[in-house]
C-alpha cells in the first residue's frame, strides 16, 4: 500500500429507499477511505445496506433511491453527481464490478468472448499495442481459465459456476481498472471453487495492484484478502480496523458477536458470545441501532447517536462504552457434555454395501436409457444409538442423497439398510407406520419444507394426527410442547411461515419431527440456509434436544465447523465413497486422508500462509475403476491409485482410512491448519 | 445432437395430437349418442329422406370403419363430397383458403408495427403517465368483443365516414383494388384484437429483462442506455416475442369465423359457420380439421423457433 | 430464551388493510362489477318496460331520455332488455367458467402429483382438445348436440366448461408440477400421506392463487364467448335478451339507429372491463402475472 491521497473517499453517505409513500432512511453517514492498492473489505448480515454502499462506488442506484447527503470521490470526482456519460466513461474502465451471481450477470445469449471484447471497444485496451481478441486470451489466461484460446467462443451455460465467476473477474479486469468493486463473489460457490476464487484474486492484485472493494456476509473470507476492514449494521458504519486489528481486539459488540458466532475448525482458544436475535428494521432506536441486541447496552445507548472515534492506530469504533467493554470482553463458552457414546450397543442405523442412483426421469424413458452410474456405490456404516453422525462433502458427493434413501425416497439398487436391526423396505410406500414415525427428516429450507399456507401449528400437528400420539397427549398439548421444545413460544402456532424469521421456520420444521417422537433425525443440511448468528443457535437446539430426548442424528453438512461443534463420529465422502470414518476428534488430527486434507484447508482462514496451489475442479463423468479420488490427489502415490480400488486402513484410535498411501506416511503431512490470523 | 432428438420428438408429438385431434372430432360429431341423420335434418324429416342421408353417410357402418375410412381420404387429401352441393370439399375449401390467407397475411403486415411500436414506447417509459395511458387503452380494447369491435369499425368507416363497404364480398373477378378495400376493415379488426394481446405481453417481457441483473451488468460495464437497450435487451426479449405470435397465428383461426361472418367475407371462417348452419357434416369435419392442424403447426413452429434460438441448446 | 411473538392482525384488519393497498384497477374493477351485480339482481324490478314488451315506443326510434338505447324494429326498448339480461349473461358465464374450474382443477391436479402414463395419455387428449380453435370447438359441440337442445343455458354453460376446463387443466398441472418439487411435499409423502390428501392439504392450498387468477381470467372472456355464440346464432335464442344476440339482431339498423348496438355493445364491454381490471389487480395483489396464453 502507498501513502498518499486515498483512491476512494466515502464521505458521510446518506441514502434511503423509497417504500410506499415514504422514504426509508438505509444508509446513515456511511465514512471510509481506500488507499492505493489497499483491499478494503465491507462485512454485516444481509440487508446491513453493504452492498448498496458498494454500488455507489460505481454512481448506481435502484430508481427507488436517493441520496440525501453526502460524497462518493473516486479519484476526487464525485461519483453521485456524475452524467450518464461521464460515468458510462468509469465503469467497465477504471471501476469495475465483479457481480454476486455470475450465472445471471453474464448475458446468457451472448458467447463469453464478445462480452469482454464489447467492454475493450467500448473503453480502448489498456495496452495500445495489442488488438482486442489477444487481449481477451490474455485476460483468460490470466484468470485461469482453460484453453484460453477456445473459451471465448463459449455461452455462459456451458461454463461452471467457477469458471463463470473467472470470466466475470476477467471482465471487471479488461480495462485494467484501479477499483474493482467485488459483490459477494463468491457467495454461490462451492468451499473449494470458492478458495481458488480468493487465491487467484489474491494473485491478481500482487501482480495488477489495483484497490478492491470487498462485499462481504462471510467475516472469514475476509481474513484472508482484506487489509482493512468495516464493519457495517443496519446502514451504520459500527467499526473499521486493519484486518488482524478486528480479529485480534474488536471493539464493537456487534463486530465481537459476529466473530464469535464464525463457526472454527478448532475447539479450544477464547471465544465470546455469539449473536443473538434479529435485526429488525422497524424497531430500530434513535441511537445505536445494535442496541436491541446488545448484552452490554446501557440505556442512553437508545437514545444517543454513536459516532465513529479513534480506539488506536487506523482503528475506529462507534460505541460509547467501548472503553468499559475492553476488559470483560473475552470469556470462554465450551460445552464440555458431549455424550460419550457407548459403541458396543446394537446400531439404530446400519448402511451395508449400498449403491444408489436415479432414474432416467420419465416413466417411458426407463424402457429407453441405460442404467446410470451410481451416484453412491459401496457405502457401509452404522449409527448407534444416541449418536450424532456426520457424513460431510462438498456438493455432489452423494450425502443428501444418502439421506433420502434413508428416509425411502429412492430406493437403494443393490444393499440393505438397517433400522433398529430391521431391513427397511426401499420406498417409504412399503414401510409400515411405526417405521415412517421413527424416521423424520429435516430438509435444508425451511422456507420449502413448511407449506407456506398453513399455520405453523397446523403444519406441526399433522404428524401427530397421523401417526396419533403415542404418549396419549392432545394435539393441542402436543403441539404446544413441541413448541416448547424448540424454544418457541405457544402464539407462534397461529402463524403462517412467511411471519416467522428463517430461524424461526427451521425451528418449527424441527418440531414437527419432532412431535413424531422419532428414534432417528435425518438432518440434511438444515443450517446452510440460515444466518451465521441464527445457526449457532440452532446448533445449541440440536446439541440440547439430542441431550434430552436421546435422539440418534443422521447430519449432512458441508460445513467441518458446525461437523466439529456436533457431531460424535463423521464420514467423509467423496463422489459418492466413504473416504475416511471416525471420531470427530480423530478426523480433526493426523492421519488424514488426502482429500480430508484438502477439504480443512480449504476453510476460509484455516491455511498457514497464502500462496499454497488450489485443489482443481471436481471432475465429471463416471469415476474410472481406480481411486475416485485419483488424478486430483496433491499426493497420489503412483499407478495403482488410478487402477485399483484403494484398502481401507483402521488406525489403533478405530479411525478408518481408505488410502493407497499408509497410514503412518499420511501421519506425517501437516497437522491441523491453525487460523494464524484469529488467534494473535 | 440435443437439437435434433428435441426436434425431432417435437414434430412426432405434433403428429400423435394431429391424430387425437382427428379422432375426438369424429366422436364428438357423429359417435355422440343419438341418430347423425335426425341431427343433421332435424326432428321434421320424413323416414325416407332419412334413410337417403343414412346410406350417403354409409351410418350403418361401425364408427370404428367409419373413422378409419375417413381418415384414410383425409390422409389422401380427399375430404368427401359436401351433403349440400355434392361438390368435392376440396374444390370449396380452396378458393376460401386462399382468400383466409389473403387476409391474415394482410392483417399481420398491420399487425407488426401496432404491436411493437407500444410495447417499445410502455417498456422505456415504463411507470410513466404514457405507460399507464397505453396500459389502460389496452385493456380497454381487450376486453371489446371482435365482434363489437368489428361493428364499431363498420359504424365508424361505412356509417359515419363512408369510404369502405359494408360487405366484403370478392370473387375470381374482382380486381386488386376491390380486395384491397374489401379485407381493409377486416384486416384491421384482427390486427387490433392481435396487437392487443402482443403488447401487454412484450411489454411485460422487455420489462422483466430489463430488470435483469444481466442488464445491469451492461450497465456497469459502461454501456450507454442505447447499447444496453439494443445488444443485451432486445435480443433475450426476442424468444418470447415469437411466442406471442404463434399464439396469435392460433387466434387467428378463431378470429377469422367471427370477423369474415360480420363483413360476409367470403374465407374459410364464414364457410365453417355456413357449414354449420347448414348441418353439412363432411365440410365441418373437414374444416376443423384443418382449422386445428393450422393451429398445431404454428405452435411446432414457434417451438422449433425457440428450440433453435435458446443458446442453451445450441453447441460452441 | 424462548422467542415472544406479537399477536397477528385479525382477518378483518388484514382484509381492510389489503384493500387500502390493492392497485387501482382492482378497486375500479371491482366497483364496476359491483353494478353490474346490483343490475343484474335487481334489473327485472325495475327496468321502464318488460323484456318482450312491444310498442314502447316508435320502431328504430333513436337516443331519448325515454328510450336511451333506442326502440328496435319490434317496438321493443333496448334498454329495458338489457336491463333484463344483465344476469343471464352473469349467470351463464359464471356457472361455465365455475364448472370448467372445478373439472379442469382436479383432473389437473392429480395428473401433475400421479405422473406416470395416465398424466401422459391425458395430457395428449387436454392437448387435442385445445388445438381445435375454442370457438370452433364450442361451435361443434352445439352443432352435435343437435337442434332440439339448441338455445338451452344448460347446453351453454355446459359447452363453456368444455372450452375452459382443459386449458384450465394445463395451468393446474403446471402448477402441480411446480408445487411437488417443493420439500413440503416430500414430507407429506414420506408421512405416507394418501394422493387425495396431498391434493387436498399441500396441492390446492397453493395453487388457489393461481387458480383464482385463470377463474377470473377465464370469467372475463365468459361474456365474450357467450356472446359470440348468440351473435352466431349458435348461443342463446330469441327473444333472450343476451347481449352478443342483441347485437346480432340489431345489425342490420346501424345505419338507421347506431345506439341499438351500442346500447348491448357497451354494456357488454364494460363488464369485460371491470372483470379484466379486477383480474390484473388480484394478479397483482397475489404477485402474479396474468398468463393471457389463449383467449
Amino acid at each position: 500500500m502507498s501513502e498518499g491521497p486515498p483512491l476512494v473517499e466515502v464521505q458521510g453517505l446518506d441514502l434511503a429507499y423509497r417504500h410506499r409513500d415514504d422514504w426509508l432512511r438505509v444508509l446513515h453517514g456511511v465514512s471510509f477511505t481506500i488507499g492505493q492498492g489497499e483491499t478494503f473489505g465491507l462485512v454485516g448480515e444481509s440487508g446491513c445496506g453493504k452492498s448498496t454502499v458498494a454500488y455507489q462506488l460505481l454512481g448506481y442506484r435502484r430508481p427507488n433511491a436517493r441520496v440525501e447527503g453526502g460524497k462518493v470521490l473516486f479519484q476526487g470526482r464525485d461519483m453521485l453527481r456524475l452524467s450518464r456519460p461521464e460515468l458510462d466513461s468509469l465503469r467497465g474502465n477504471r471501476v469495475a464490478l465483479v457481480p454476486q451471481n455470475p450465472t445471471t450477470a453474464l448475458s446468457p445469449g451472448m458467447r463469453v468472448g464478445e462480452q469482454i471484447a464489447e467492454v475493450l471497444a467500448l473503453h480502448g485496451p489498456p495496452d495500445h499495442g495489442i488488438a482486442a481478441a489477444g487481449r481477451t486470451v490474455e485476460l483468460f489466461h490470466l484468470v485461469g481459465l482453460p484453453a484460453p484460446e477456445r473459451i471465448g467462443r463459449r455461452y455462459p451455460h456451458q461454463l461452471s459456476g467457477g469458471q463463470q465467476q473467472r470470466v466475470a473477474i476477467a471482465m471487471a479486469l479488461a480495462c485494467d481498472p484501479a477499483l474493482v468493486v467485488l459483490d459477494e463473489p463468491t457467495t454461490g460457490l462451492d468451499v473449494t471453487t470458492q478458495e481458488q476464487i480468493l487465491e487467484l484474486l489474491r494473485s491478481l492484485r500482487r501482480r495488477l495492484g489495483m484497490s478492491m472493494l470487498y462485499v462481504t456476509h462471510d467475516l472469514g473470507v475476509l481474513a484472508e484478502i482484506a487489509d482493512r476492514i468495516g464493519v457495517m449494521y443496519a446502514g451504520h458504519m459500527v467499526e473499521v480496523a486493519p484486518t488482524s486489528v478486528l480479529f485480534g481486539a474488536p471493539r464493537h459488540p456487534y463486530a465481537r458477536g459476529l466473530l464469535a458466532s464464525l463457526p472454527r475448525i478448532e475447539e479450544t482458544g477464547p471465544r465470546g458470545r455469539p449473536l443473538r436475535g434479529l435485526l429488525r428494521r422497524d424497531d430500530l432506536p434513535a441511537g445505536c441501532p445494535f442496541q436491541p441486541r446488545c448484552d452490554d447496552a446501557e440505556p442512553s445507548c437508545a437514545i444517543s447517536a454513536q459516532r465513529l472515534e479513534p480506539a488506536g492506530p487506523g482503528h475506529e469504533v462507534a460505541c460509547q462504552r467501548w472503553r468499559r467493554l475492553d476488559a470483560a470482553a473475552i470469556e470462554t463458552a465450551r460445552d464440555g457434555t458431549r455424550p460419550v457414546t457407548p459403541l458396543g450397543e446394537a446400531p439404530v442405523l446400519a448402511v451395508k454395501g449400498v449403491d444408489l442412483r436415479y432414474d432416467a426421469a420419465a416413466w417411458w424413458g426407463r424402457w429407453f436409457a441405460a442404467s446410470t452410474p451410481p451416484v453412491v456405490s459401496g457405502l457401509d456404516f452404522a449409527v448407534a444409538a444416541g449418536e450424532t453422525f456426520a457424513l460431510v462433502g462438498e456438493s455432489g458427493s452423494g450425502k443428501s442423497t444418502i439421506a433420502r434413501a434413508i428416509s425411502g425416497m429412492i430406493a437403494p439398487a443393490t444393499g440393505s439398510i438397517l433400522f433398529q436391526g430391521e431391513k427397511l423396505p426401499g420406498l417409504v410406500r412399503a414401510r409400515t407406520t411405526e417405521q415412517r414415525r421413527r424416521i423424520q427428516y429435516i430438509f435444508q429450507n425451511p422456507d420449502a419444507s413448511l407449506n407456506p399456507r398453513a399455520r405453523a401449528g397446523k403444519i406441526i400437528a399433522r404428524p401427530l394426527e397421523l401417526f396419533g400420539a403415542a404418549s396419549g397427549a392432545s394435539v393441542a398439548a402436543g403441539v404446544a410442547r413441541a413448541l416448547d421444545e424448540v424454544r418457541l413460544d405457544a402464539g407462534f402456532a397461529a402463524r403462517y411461515p412467511d411471519q416467522l424469521s428463517g430461524g424461526e421456520r427451521q425451528r418449527v420444521a424441527i418440531a414437527r419431527a419432532l412431535i413424531a417422537e422419532p428414534t432417528l433425525l435425518l438432518c440434511d443440511e438444515i443450517l446452510s440456509a440460515l444466518d451465521v448468528s441464527v445457526q449457532a443457535s440452532i446448533i445449541e437446539l440440536l446439541r440440547r434436544l439430542r441431550r434430552e430426548l436421546r435422539l440418534t442424528l443422521l447430519f449432512i453438512s458441508h460445513d467441518l465447523a458446525v461437523v466439529r461443534h456436533l457431531a460424535d463420529r463423521v464420514g467423509v465422502l467423496y463422489r459418492g465413497r466413504l473416504m475416511e470414518v471416525g471420531r470427530v476428534d480423530d478426523i480433526f488430527a493426523p492421519p488424514f486422508h488426502p482429500y480430508t486434507h484438502e477439504l480443512l484447508m480449504a476453510v476460509p482462514g484455516a491455511r498457514k500462509e497464502a500462496g499454497r496451489a488450489a485443489l482443481g475442479p471436481a471432475p465429471s463423468g463416471a469415476p474410472g475403476k481406480g481411486c475416485v479420488f485419483a488424478g486430483r490427489c496433491p499426493v497420489q502415490a503412483g499407478p495403482q491409485c488410478e487402477n485399483e480400488t484403494p484398502p481401507w486402513r483402521t488406525a489403533e484410535s478405530g479411525l478408518k482410512i481408505r488410502c493407497h498411501i499408509p497410514l503412518n506416511e499420511l501421519g506425517q503431512r501437516p497437522p491441523t491448519p491453525n487460523r494464524e490470523v484469529l488467534s494473535p | 445432437m440435443i437439437v435434433l432428438r428435441l426436434l425431432v420428438g417435437r414434430v412426432l408429438l405434433s403428429l400423435v395430437t394431429l391424430l387425437l385431434v382427428s379422432l375426438l372430432i369424429f366422436l364428438i360429431l357423429e359417435v355422440l349418442p343419438g341418430d347423425v341423420a335426425s341431427r343433421i335434418l332435424g326432428r321434421d324429416a320424413t323416414p325416407e329422406v332419412l334413410a337417403t342421408l343414412r346410406a350417403q353417410l354409409q351410418l350403418d357402418d361401425p364408427a370404428a370403419v367409419r373413422y378409419l375410412r375417413w381418415l384414410a381420404g383425409v390422409l389422401q387429401g380427399d375430404f368427401g363430397k359436401a351433403l349440400t352441393s355434392s361438390r368435392p370439399i376440396g374444390q370449396i375449401l380452396g378458393p376460401r383458403i386462399f382468400n383466409t390467407i389473403l387476409l391474415s397475411a394482410y392483417a399481420f403486415l398491420i399487425y407488426i408495427p401496432l404491436a411493437l411500436v407500444p410495447a417499445l414506447i410502455q417498456a422505456v417509459n415504463r411507470d410513466r403517465p404514457i405507460d399507464h395511458a397505453l396500459s389502460t387503452v389496452t385493456l380497454v380494447l381487450l376486453s371489446v368483443p371482435d365482434f363489437l369491435l368489428a361493428t364499431l369499425l363498420m359504424i365508424g368507416f361505412v356509417v359515419m365516414i363512408p369510404v369502405l363497404p359494408a360487405i366484403s364480398l370478392v370473387d375470381d373477378t374482382s380486381t386488386v383494388w376491390q380486395y384491397v378495400r374489401a379485407m381493409t376493415l377486416p384486416a384491421v379488426t384482427l390486427a387490433i384484437v392481435m396487437a392487443v394481446y402482443a403488447v401487454r405481453m412484450l411489454r411485460d417481457n422487455l420489462i422483466e429483462v430489463l430488470d435483469s441483473e444481466y442488464v445491469r451488468m451492461a450497465e456497469l460495464k459502461g454501456l450507454s442506455p442505447r447499447l444496453v437497450l439494443l445488444r443485451h435487451a432486445l435480443p433475450n426479449a426476442l424468444v418470447p416475442t415469437l411466442n406471442v405470435t404463434a399464439l396469435n397465428l392460433a387466434y387467428l383461426i378463431g378470429g377469422v369465423v367471427i370477423v369474415e361472418k360480420v363483413f360476409s367475407y367470403p374465407g374459410f371462417g364464414s364457410l365453417l359457420v355456413d357449414s354449420l348452419q347448414l348441418r353439412d357434416l363432411p365440410v365441418i369435419e373437414a374444416t376443423v380439421m384443418i382449422a386445428a392442424s393450422v393451429y398445431i403447426g404454428a405452435n411446432l413452429l414457434a417451438d422449433i423457433g425457440a428450440i433453435l434460438l435458446n443458446p442453451r441448446l445450441r453447441s460452441g | 430464551m424462548v422467542l415472544a411473538v406479537t399477536g397477528p392482525a385479525s382477518r378483518w384488519r388484514r382484509a381492510l388493510l389489503a384493500w387500502r393497498r390493492s392497485p387501482v384497477s382492482f378497486r375500479a374493477g371491482a366497483a364496476l362489477l359491483l353494478v353490474h351485480a346490483i343490475v343484474a339482481a335487481t334489473g327485472p324490478f325495475w327496468a321502464p318496460y318488460g323484456l318482450s314488451q312491444m310498442g314502447t315506443g316508435a320502431p328504430l326510434a333513436g337516443m331519448s331520455w325515454s328510450h336511451p338505447f333506442g326502440v328496435d324494429q319490434l317496438g321493443r326498448d333496448i334498454f329495458s332488455r338489457v336491463v333484463h339480461g344483465g344476469h343471464i349473461v352473469l349467470l351463464l358465464s359464471l356457472s361455465g367458467t365455475f364448472l370448467g374450474l372445478v373439472v379442469g382443477a382436479v383432473i389437473g391436479l392429480l395428473s401433475g402429483y400421479v405422473r406416470g402414463w395416465i398424466d401422459e395419455a391425458l395430457q395428449r387428449v387436454l392437448e387435442a382438445l385445445i388445438s381445435i380453435p375454442f370457438l370452433v370447438l364450442a361451435l361443434i359441440a352445439i352443432a352435435a348436440a343437435g337442434p332440439e337442445l339448441s338455445g338451452n343455458p344448460l347446453l351453454v354453460i355446459l359447452v363453456v366448461a368444455l372450452v375452459y376446463a382443459p386449458r384450465i387443466a394445463r395451468i393446474a398441472r403446471a402448477a402441480a408440477l411446480d408445487i411437488v418439487t417443493r420439500d413440503f411435499v416430500t414430507v407429506a409423502r414420506l408421512r405416507g400421506e394418501s394422493a387425495w390428501s396431498v391434493m387436498r392439504r399441500e396441492l390446492l392450498p397453493n395453487a388457489s392463487g393461481v387458480l383464482l387468477v385463470e377463474f377470473a381470467l377465464r370469467a372475463g372472456y365468459a361474456p365474450v364467448l357467450i356472446g359470440s355464440l348468440g351473435f352466431l346464432g349458435f348461443g342463446m335464442r330469441p327473444p333472450t335478451p343476451e347481449w352478443g344476440l342483441m347485437i346480432s339482431e340489431n345489425r342490420a339498423l346501424i345505419i338507421v339507429s347506431p345506439i341499438t348496438v351500442l346500447g348491448p355493445g357497451l354494456t357488454l364491454a364494460s363488464l369485460v372491463v371491470g372483470l379484466n381490471l379486477f383480474t390484473e389487480g388480484l394478479a397483482r395483489i397475489l404477485g402474479r402475472t396474468v398468463r393471457r396464453a389463449d383467449k
